[in-house]
């Protein structure tokens, strides 16, 4: 039994729903979901990063995960549609509320700077139209060397026929280039109906051209790795990590077994 | 000895409102699977569909399914189900997803499966009751689930243990 999860629940104001999302979640499987803040900049005027709401807030009590004993874990993203290198500053102190960084770029620039340089951990691949770029061998290894992974999100699929052409389109452009390595399956469900099952999401996976083993992995490990890589960057090259305590004293962690330099 | 293979697929099939899921049954069902796989897969889908594929089972209380696919093919068909977004009975469209929740080879696999599953929703269950009376219902059922040599009781359900074709 492996660890499932779905780094990709979008984010809406309503309580309720996104209560029910992951209660939903909760009951297909899924042990960590993350929920998704975009935040789209424009040229014009400065936007705020959106902060993210505390899970206590949500809702008091995590329900538990089907066929395991512990509650659901639910962590906070945030994912920057970029069309413009300026928009995704670095060292900006709003991305430290956010647990996963991710990124959409919508060039060729764009996406070879965020393969290669940028500190992030996911990169999205647009779903939604039909890619302005081809895949390029160089950046996409250099992303696999560093840990970032690719992200396909399928509720587009489901919700209409010319964005499943699309997604298929595109996800098989992605698997040719990058061999099956270093992806990620995950909805972008904005309703719990949109949500699917993670043995049907293996499924969806051979679809999209991955290998049996790569697909189911495409659900439970990489998705691990990528939450993983994600809390190295609070760390002091993958080792130690300090927490505030009572008293102030570093609190060893060990090294996970994907670190960035 | 050649022997006819297919592959059960158990899936639940999941409504916002469990109201709804009374206005199921199987031709329903069946008829949103191969439209599905029509639209996924085209003429070829819709071929392959029309081969061994039926709904053996369905239990509109709990909806949980039996889908027969044949042993070939049932992956490609199985690709197509999870685009069903709602199921259309007697005029009313009833929005659902479909979770698969095992593959079997015989009905009497996924059947074992089905126990198990159905006690471990009711461990779920228990600490939400919120009377006694409800809690030692609960605890009852459980105790009741239990497979014994032919008698089979999963909640009080028909047990169907109809095996493979042999040709």
């Amino acid at each position: 039994m492996s660890v499932f999860m779905d780094l990709n629940l979008s984010f809406c104001a309503d309580k309720s729903r996104l209560r029910s999302l992951i209660e939903t979640a909760a009951h297909l499987g899924f042990s960590t979901v993350a929920v998704n803040y975009t935040f789209e900049p424009t040229a014009k005027k400065k936007q705020e990063i959106p902060a993210p709401m505390p899970i206590t807030d949500l809702m008091d009590q995590l329900p538990v995960v089907q066929g395991r004993s512990r509650p659901i874990r639910v962590l906070n993203r945030l994912t920057v549609v970029m069309s413009d290198s300026s928009h995704f500053r670095p060292t900006a102190p709003e991305y430290r509320r956010f647990d996963l960084l991710a990124v959409q770029p919508t060039s060729e620039k764009l996406f070879h700077v965020a393969c290669m340089t940028l500190d992030i951990d996911i990169i999205c691949i647009t779903v939604t139209e039909k890619l302005p770029f081809f895949f390029k061998r160089a950046p996409i290894n250099g992303a696999v060397e560093r840990g970032v992974m690719f992200e396909v999100s399928y509720a587009a699929a489901i919700r209409d026929a010319t964005m499943r052409r699309y997604t298929i389109a595109n996800a098989t452009s992605l698997m040719e280039t990058c061999k099956g390595k270093n992806v990620i399956l995950s909805s972008a469900a904005e309703k719990p109906l949109e949500l699917r099952g993670p043995y049907d999401i293996t499924n969806l996976g051979l679809l999209f051209g991955l290998s049996d083993g790569d697909s189911k992995e495409a659900v439970s490990s990489t998705c691990r790795s990528a939450v993983l890589h994600a809390e190295t960057r609070w760390t002091a090259s993958g080792i130690i990590r300090t927490t505030k305590t009572c008293s102030v004293t570093p609190i060893q962690q060990e090294a996970p077994p994907e670190e960035s330099e | 000895m050649v022997r006819v293979k297919s592959r059960y697929l158990l899936c639940e099939i999941n409504v916002p409102d469990r109201s709804r899921l009374f206005l199921l049954d199987d031709r329903a069902v069946a008829a949103a699977v191969k439209a599905a796989v029509a639209r996924m897969h085209g003429d070829y889908g819709a071929a392959l569909c029309s081969i061994r594929f039926s709904v053996k089972y369905l239990n509109a209380h709990t909806g949980i399914v039996f889908l027969r696919f044949p042993k070939k093919c049932y992956r490609l068909l199985w690709s197509a189900l999870p685009f069903i977004t709602c199921i259309e009975t007697r005029g009313q469209k009833i929005e659902c997803f479909l979770n698969c929740l095992h593959v079997g080879g015989t009905i009497r696999t996924c059947q074992k499966f089905l126990v198990k599953y159905n006690t471990q929703q009711l461990h779920r269950m228990l600490p939400k009751c919120k009377s006694e009376e409800e809690r030692s219902q609960v605890r009852e059922a459980i105790l009741k689930c239990c497979l014994t040599r032919g008698n089979k009781q999963e909640f009080g359900e028909e047990s169907d243990s109809e095996d493979d074709e042999e040709q």
